[in-house]
């Protein structure tokens, strides 16, 4: 902390160089394209070491005024070309500079946001990578992650399922930590936020609750302005202990200045499930009992008695038809941007409604955002504005995450009796048809999706301040306030008519979740040339925030009536007792920054924060992270050959960076009033305090260092570019919960213990292999592979993870966290096969681990290592053409290597069902597995999920519109594609799934929300 | 504007000078709203009141207390209880009938489920009471000692219960957590010993209708008055050839009993059934119990447990049911056999006649043809407690009984037996018997196997079998083994009258070692 305190003001205090007020000039000029000689907009114009810049205007042309007489050095830059900088000697007057800038491989941002500021692409350090917002920017998209599949190498997002704005499972550079959280930090225009959920969580139908949505889902991705990634420990070391999942930095879109310009666009899409759960239609359910009772009439020890008969309707009920739809989504943008040099301002407005694939869900945001900025003083002081508010309304449908012998609908898809109807119609009218009155385990999916009223609200805004004055040439300080406030509010109805509901006679919630967090930032920044060859930033930033979460539930049952529902619970008679809790956190941070950079070769990124977060012990709220980085522009040198390589750069970092996931109040002895610690004494309830959790006054951050060396090139004149990147990260003082020494008054604590390494290679290619005037053809590859391992795991030897769900299933888990074995290790008994009797069998293991034979009760000695939810690697591929006035784009991604739990299949095609008059899967029919036989977890359901994934595929058209009526300028037309094709050997819906059981836990698909197929229209429209 | 804005607008200021933060900058202290530190609390008697009800809680039916935890590892590895794969249902890795089989580990399912669950619940009760011991030695209530003695002895209720289970476990009476080695059994038997002793002295003998389920002088007896029952048992070792047994405490059983016999508060209840119902607070027989209450998250599950799907709102488990030697066993004539649910059934809130899922109606069989793959109707289901009028979804008013006066007359009568007295034990049982049989089937003599089996029949379902069998030299013996159907029988290895140790705890706590045989 001192040198923080200390080290960085005398940095700076010693730099400052006070600069003589100089006479003035006037650059004006032209950017034009090397292939095609046309005047370019939208070209950055920067004179290095002030801020004084501008843009090109639509033809190219630009006028930069103000510019301090003298030898200046102009930077030109623009997304898809090779930056140039150009010396221009200015005097008093005008002075002509054109500028030619060549087409590039890649199309990226030539200055990207790297945390607390912004760095030339060339003099960054660490391991960053930027996505492109306007080609990702395809298809149905509720949030930024979207944008991320596939496009960066070593950022691999799993999307839950395909519920309208799900949640997803993003990892940077795979899983670092076992219980502490995996996911990185997203800041928004700088100011980090917290991604708790805005919405209290549903109410599970007989297992948990579906897992919540995106919290994302506030920010229109057609705002996003850029995306920046963090990868390595060098670079997110200035997030310190948020940085060690990556850091997702994204900036909004700005005002432009100059004239107004208004866009607006809209795209309508139609989904449908991609695939549907593969069941027995009536008729052929009808034949398998009939066919199962004529085997046990001739051999009563086989098939089932006649009694089955029974339950047989006169139905040919598909479910999954019945349940799934065609789903429609629009989403209408407009946005307007204009000011005059001094003030800038973009506004726009969202719409976005999406229907879900699956009855009774879907998705709704209005948003709004404005953005403004303002000089004055002679830019010397500079005001900038984002305010983004936003509604979102969610329309949840009952499922589940996972779940025992009751289910939601997806469950109810799968085993409701297929010759049933869905509705039956008698003297009292029609009604949903359900197999018994009140409550029942087995119910009808479509009345489930129909009846049970489940609503999100969240009211979201995130707004920032900042102020930024010039105290001298070159130093600038900047105040940044930022406020993140939700309201979120979930409203649960279980009618009484339904099968869910009818054991409470109606049970109606309210929960409000208000989170607040204020963040306050504080900077410094220096930026110096000084002889000719040295550039020098330094930054220094005084970080605080705070963060709040309030919730409240109300609960009541016993309803007279149904019409009323969550809306009047004073109509329920039975009251239960709410609830309500309050915590908080604060974070304080010291940050410091230095770049070198030397002759434009060599360059040097030191950072140090020192994090204080209130949740951990006393003794260890503080951390120091430190970072360091260097790259040497081998190109620039004159011994670099040339030749092939036009650009050769090599980059090394190290940094340490910390994950603090951790809940509020973890060090301390506290007690609460919970619902296990109520008795009865006499007659009455009794509310009991008891000591909530085992304190751990050494409770500390848990520490991620990495290393990363990598290679950036580019060839052929920047026809391809990439970089090769090798990394390996070692997580120690793992936050794990872990079961300590009784007596206690709680089973575990949370502890650090245990590490876990990562090493990797992430490779990404761009490439521009024609470039011709009419004809462009980009086309970029990421690659990535990791091997993941955990080192130790303290005293224990192993931990249990991975729920297995179903009927039957209670206690069964699937995974094993083992000190030397990956995350995500499937373990279980290996199948053998299936006997003459029909019963499963499996390896048999003695004691010392020799091979013996098989066995139909495998025992704790049989269970051995099955396979790992992690890929090998995974890899996307981007391709965008231009040819005149069309554009064609294609994503495709895959994963390989992975293994996943098809734990649907393993309770769902089961014959056993049929006992209870349940439906099955299809595969079962064909299954010798004897029909009394329950579903044992084993290696028969662990299956190879490598895929290859067509994500996106998006035809467009563009053209001015002829002077009609207004006056737009330019349109753009387009159909898209997602999700058009997926190639993959997994029998299951879909290999990329993502439920929640259990901690690290990943590959495990339970009844997963069908992903849509969709296809999509959109305009787009500038005035 | 408060000190702390007032000092981050110095900070701001000055921070974005870069300049030295000050204090204010980076208080990062705690304090919790929703929560409170153990040093405010237990202020006076409604805040010791809501400790102590912490101390109860986990007595009762939830996933993580004893009834569920405890009354299994008792029941299920019994001839009581057999949770048969029904289908898909109940096969949860194989936990229930690895439990029946005995085949249990240290690491497998039923280690790291039920005998888990056992210890951390009774280790958690454990926890709770000194944290409340522990405060009350730095304050004054008005009823001090008796809380004290309160305290004490539910302390050595859950120790109690770990010694029956784990044989001897780490005594601990400080709040701090740290690794600890084991006691042996007998340690542990005469701390249990010297607790009850200390503390009946202290507790009164009987308590008002509002203090109900709150401990007395009876249930400390009970509970001393048990194991002087087993104390050959708990006093013993166990090797990995079974028990060496230890000092016989036949008098002292005797002794306890007549304690409670002759207090004057207890007498038995004019039906057998009385016992068991909703309302059964009322019941004078009753000595110690598990509260509960119609409401959400207190009430006693047992419906659920045994009965079929269709037979109650909420839905049942349709789980455990019972051997069909066991029930066979029971006298038709006996009213304790109407525990049982066999026969064409009903559903027991409408009366009417209940189908299977298959829509045919409902017939529980008295034997199970294979455990491994039962259908849904087979075995009989123990329905002790019945369901209560006024049940709150699952939760059933019924207080479920620990020890009651009923078990006293067979304690004593046993401890009479062993004794040499087999004319007062044979004069007990049939005081019991009385009330089962109508007119009178009184027995004419006894021995061991009369009483055994006079304690499954007036106790079956009371979590009382294990210790019985084991008491008995029986728990090894083999179960009707058509009903295995050929596969798997039990293993009956002698040191399996102990439960393991589970790994989890071998884990995190090194000092712990592995008890003989695992």
């Amino acid at each position: 902390m001192s040198l923080v305190r200390y080290v960085v003001p005398a940095l700076l205090g010693g730099l400052v160089l006070w600069a003589p007020l100089a006479a003035q000039g006037t650059i004006a000029g032209q950017v034009t394209d090397a292939s095609n000689q046309q005047g370019l907009a939208g070209v950055l114009l920067r004179i290095e070491g002030m801020s004084l810049g501008t843009q090109t205007r639509p033809d190219g042309g630009f006028t930069l005024a103000g510019v301090p007489a003298g030898t200046q050095r102009m930077r030109v830059t623009r997304i898809g070309y090779a930056p140039v900088t150009q010396e221009v000697t200015v005097s008093a007057g005008i002075n002509t500079v054109n500028v030619v800038l060549q087409p590039q491989a890649s199309i990226l941002e030539p200055v990207v946001v790297t945390g607390y500021g912004t760095q030339r692409r060339e003099a960054i350090t660490g391991s960053v990578s930027t996505v492109s917002p306007v080609s990702a920017d395809v298809g149905v998209l509720s949030n930024v992650n979207g944008m991320l599949q596939g496009r960066v190498a070593g950022v691999q997002l799993t999307t839950n399922n395909g519920e309208p704005g799900a949640g997803a499972q993003i990892r940077v550079r795979g899983a670092t930590s076992i219980s502490a959280s995996n996911e990185p930090l997203y800041v928004i225009d700088g100011v980090p936020i917290t991604n708790t959920e805005a919405e209290a969580a549903g109410f599970g139908i007989g297992g948990a609750p579906p897992l919540p949505r995106s919290p994302l889902n506030l920010l229109n991705p057609s705002d996003i302005g850029s995306i920046t990634i963090l990868k390595d420990a060098s670079a997110t070391a200035i997030y310190g202990s948020r940085g060690a999942n990556g850091v997702v930095l994204i900036e909004t879109k700005k005002g432009t200045g100059g004239g107004a310009t208004v866009a607006y666009e809209s795209y309508v899409a139609t989904a449908s499930p991609a695939k549907s759960l593969d069941v027995l239609n009536g008729d052929e359910y009808r034949q398998f009992v009939q066919d199962q009772v004529a085997l046990h009439n001739s051999d009563p020890t086989q098939g089932l008695d006649s009694s089955y008969l029974a339950a047989l309707g006169p139905a040919n009920t598909d479910w999954a038809a019945a349940v799934n739809r065609t789903a429609v989504t629009n989403n209408h943008n407009l946005s307007f941007t204009g000011g005059s040099e001094a003030t800038r301002y973009r506004a726009s407005l969202n719409y976005m409604n999406q229907q879900g694939v699956a009855l009774s869900s879907g998705f709704r945001r209005i948003q709004g955002r404005l953005s403004a900025s303002h000089q004055a003083l002679n830019n010397r002081l500079r005001f900038g504005l984002n305010v983004t508010t936003s509604q979102v309304d969610n329309d949840y449908l009952a499922y589940e995450n996972d779940g025992g012998f009751e289910g939601g609908v997806f469950q109810n898809v799968a085993v409701f009796n297929p010759t049933q109807p869905v509705t039956v119609t008698d003297s009292t009218g029609t009604r949903f048809y359900e197999i018994g009155p009140g409550r029942q385990s087995v119910r009808n999916p479509v009345a489930l999706a129909e009846q049970i009223q489940d609503f999100g609200t969240t009211d979201r805004t995130l707004g920032n301040l900042s102020a930024e004055y010039d105290l001298l040439t070159g130093i600038t300080a900047q105040i940044n306030v930022g406020v993140d406030k939700s309201g979120g509010l979930r409203q649960i109805y279980l009618p009484r008519l339904s099968p869910a509901g009818a054991e409470w006679n109606g049970l109606a919630q309210q929960v409000n979740r208000d989170n607040t967090s204020k963040t306050l930032q504080t900077m410094l920044t220096l930026s110096r040339q000084f002889g000719g060859v040295h550039n020098l930033d330094v930054v220094g930033v005084y970080e605080f925030s705070e963060h709040r979460i309030e919730e409240f539930r109300a609960e009541a049952r016993n309803f007279v009536t149904d019409a009323t529902g969550f809306n009047s619970l004073s109509a329920g008679s039975v009251q239960v007792t709410p609830q309500s809790f309050r915590t908080d956190e604060r974070w304080i941070s010291f940050i410091g920054r230095a770049n070198y950079g030397h002759k434009e070769r060599y360059f040097l990124t030191g950072i140090i924060r020192r994090d204080g977060r209130s949740a951990f012990g006393a003794d260890h709220k503080w951390a120091t992270f430190p970072g360091v980085s260097g790259s040497w522009r081998l190109s620039e040198e004159t011994f670099f050959p040339g030749g092939t390589f036009s650009d050769m750069r090599l980059r090394i970092g190290y940094g340490v960076v910390g994950n603090p996931a951790v809940p509020p109040y973890s060090s301390l002895i506290a007690l609460a009033a919970t619902g296990d610690a109520k008795y009865v004494f006499g007659n009455a309830p009794v509310i009991g305090f008891r000591p909530v959790r085992n304190p751990n006054p050494n409770l500390k951050f848990e520490r991620t260092s990495q290393v990363d060396v990598a290679l950036d090139f580019g060839m052929w004149g920047g026809r391809v570019s990439g970089s090769l990147e090798y990394y390996v990260k070692k997580t120690t003082d793992l936050l794990l919960v872990v079961p300590v020494p009784q007596p206690a008054p709680e089973p575990n604590r949370l502890e650090n213990v245990g590490s876990v390494r990562n090493r990797g290679i992430e490779l990404s290619l761009d490439a521009l292999p024609i470039s011709r005037p009419d004809l462009t053809w980009r086309a970029g590859l990421t690659f990535a592979a990791e091997k993941n391992k955990v080192l130790e795991l303290g005293p224990y030897t192993f931990l249990t993870t991975g729920r297995v769900s179903g009927q039957g299933q209670s206690n069964q888990v699937s995974q094993r966290i083992i000190p030397g074995e990956p995350l995500g290790t499937f373990f279980g008994p290996e199948f053998a096969g299936v006997n003459a009797q029909g019963v499963q069998t499996f390896n048999d293991y003695d004691a010392s681990g020799q091979l013996v034979g098989t066995t139909t009760t495998p025992g704790a000695d049989d269970h051995r290592i099955l396979g790992n939810a992690y890929p090998d690697f995974t890899i996307g591929l981007h391709s965008e053409v231009t040819w005149g006035k069309f554009d064609l784009s294609a994503l495709f991604r895959g994963a390989f290597g992975q293994e996943v739990f098809n734990n649907t299949a393993l309770v769902y095609s089961t014959k056993s069902n049929a006992l209870q008059s349940k439906n099955f899967l299809r595969d079962a029919l064909t299954d010798p597995t004897g029909i009394r036989e329950p579903a044992i977890y084993s290696s028969q359901w662990v299956e190879g999920a490598s895929f290859m994934r067509l994500q996106n595929i998006t035809v467009g058209y563009s053209f001015n519109l002829p002077g009609g009526p207004g006056s737009a300028r330019s349109a753009r037309v387009y159909v898209s594609g997602d999700n058009l094709l997926l190639l993959t050997g997994y029998s299951g819906l879909d290999p990329e799934v993502h439920s929640e059981v259990g901690l690290a836990s990943r590959g495990t698909d339970y009844l997963s929300y069908p992903r849509p197929r969709t296809f999509t229209a959109g305009v787009r429209l500038a005035f | 504007m408060t000190k702390t804005h007032r000092t981050l607008g110095l900070c701001t200021l000055l921070g974005s000078l870069a300049i030295f933060p000050m204090q204010g900058c980076t208080d990062l202290t705690e304090s919790p709203r929703s929560e409170i530190g153990p040093s405010n609390f237990y202020r006076n008697e409604a805040e010791v009141l809501a400790g102590l009800a912490s101390v109860y809680a986990p007595l009762q039916a939830g996933n993580f207390a004893t009834l569920w935890s405890y009354y299994n590892l008792s029941e299920v590895t019994t001839d009581e209880i057999i949770v048969p794969t029904r289908g898909q249902d109940w096969y949860d890795a194989g936990l229930w009938l690895e439990m029946h089989r005995q085949t249990w580990s240290a690491s497998s399912v039923a280690g790291l489920d039920f005998i888990n669950g056992a210890w951390n619940s009774c280790f958690g009760g454990i926890a709770r009471a000194n944290v409340l011991l522990d405060a009350l030695t730095r304050l004054t209530i008005p009823n001090q000692a008796a809380v004290q003695a309160e305290l004490r002895a539910m302390r050595g209720f859950y120790y109690y219960l770990l010694m029956d289970m784990f044989g001897g476990v780490q005594i601990v009476t400080d709040i701090e957590i740290k690794p600890r080695a084991r006691s042996t059994r007998a340690e542990l038997f005469d701390f249990i010993e010297a607790e009850l002793l200390a503390a009946r002295v202290d507790l009164p003998l009987t308590r008002p209708a509002t203090e109900n389920g709150r401990f007395t002088r009876g249930a400390a007896d009970a509970i001393l008055a048990s194991m002087y029952l087993n104390a050959q048992v708990f006093t013993g070792t166990v090797t990995a050839a079974g028990l060496q047994p230890g000092t016989a405490r036949w008098q002292d059983a005797v002794n306890f009993s007549d304690s409670i016999l002759n207090s004057g508060v207890y007498s038995l209840a004019a039906n057998f059934g009385d016992n068991f119902t909703a309302t059964n607070d009322n019941s004078p027989e009753n000595i110690f119990v598990a509260k509960h209450h119609n409401s959400a998250g207190l009430g006693l599950n047992f419906v659920q447990r045994a009965l079929h799907y269709n037979q109650f709102n909420p839905s049942p488990w349709n789980g455990f049911a019972t051997l069909a030697e066991t029930y066979n066993a029971f006298d038709a004539a006996d009213v304790r056999r109407q525990i049982f649910l066999i026969g064409p059934q009903v559903n027991l809130e409408t009366g009417q006649p209940v189908t299977d899922r298959a829509g045919v109606p409902l017939v529980f069989t008295d034997t199970i043809g294979d455990a491994n793959s039962a259908r849904e109707n087979e075995g009989p289901r123990i329905l002790k407690y019945p369901p209560d009028p006024n049940h709150v979804g699952e939760n059933n008013g019924n207080d479920y009984v620990h020890f009651r006066l009923g078990e006293i007359y067979l304690i004593k009568a046993e401890a009479q037996f062993e004794l040499g007295n087999a004319a007062g034990a044979l004069l007990l049982l049939n005081q019991l018997r009385a009330r089962a049989f109508e007119p009178d089937q009184p027995l004419a003599t006894v021995d061991r196997d009369v009483i055994l089996r006079e304690r499954l029949f007036e106790l079956t379902g009371e979590a009382k079998r294990r210790q019985d069998l084991i008491r008995h030299g029986r728990f090894l013996n083999q179960w009707s083994t058509t009903m295995l159907n050929g596969k798997v029988d039990k293993n009956g290895e002698p040191y399996r009258i102990l439960m393991p140790i589970p790994q989890p705890q071998l884990d995190a706590n090194p000092l712990l070692v592995q008890n003989a045989g695992y």
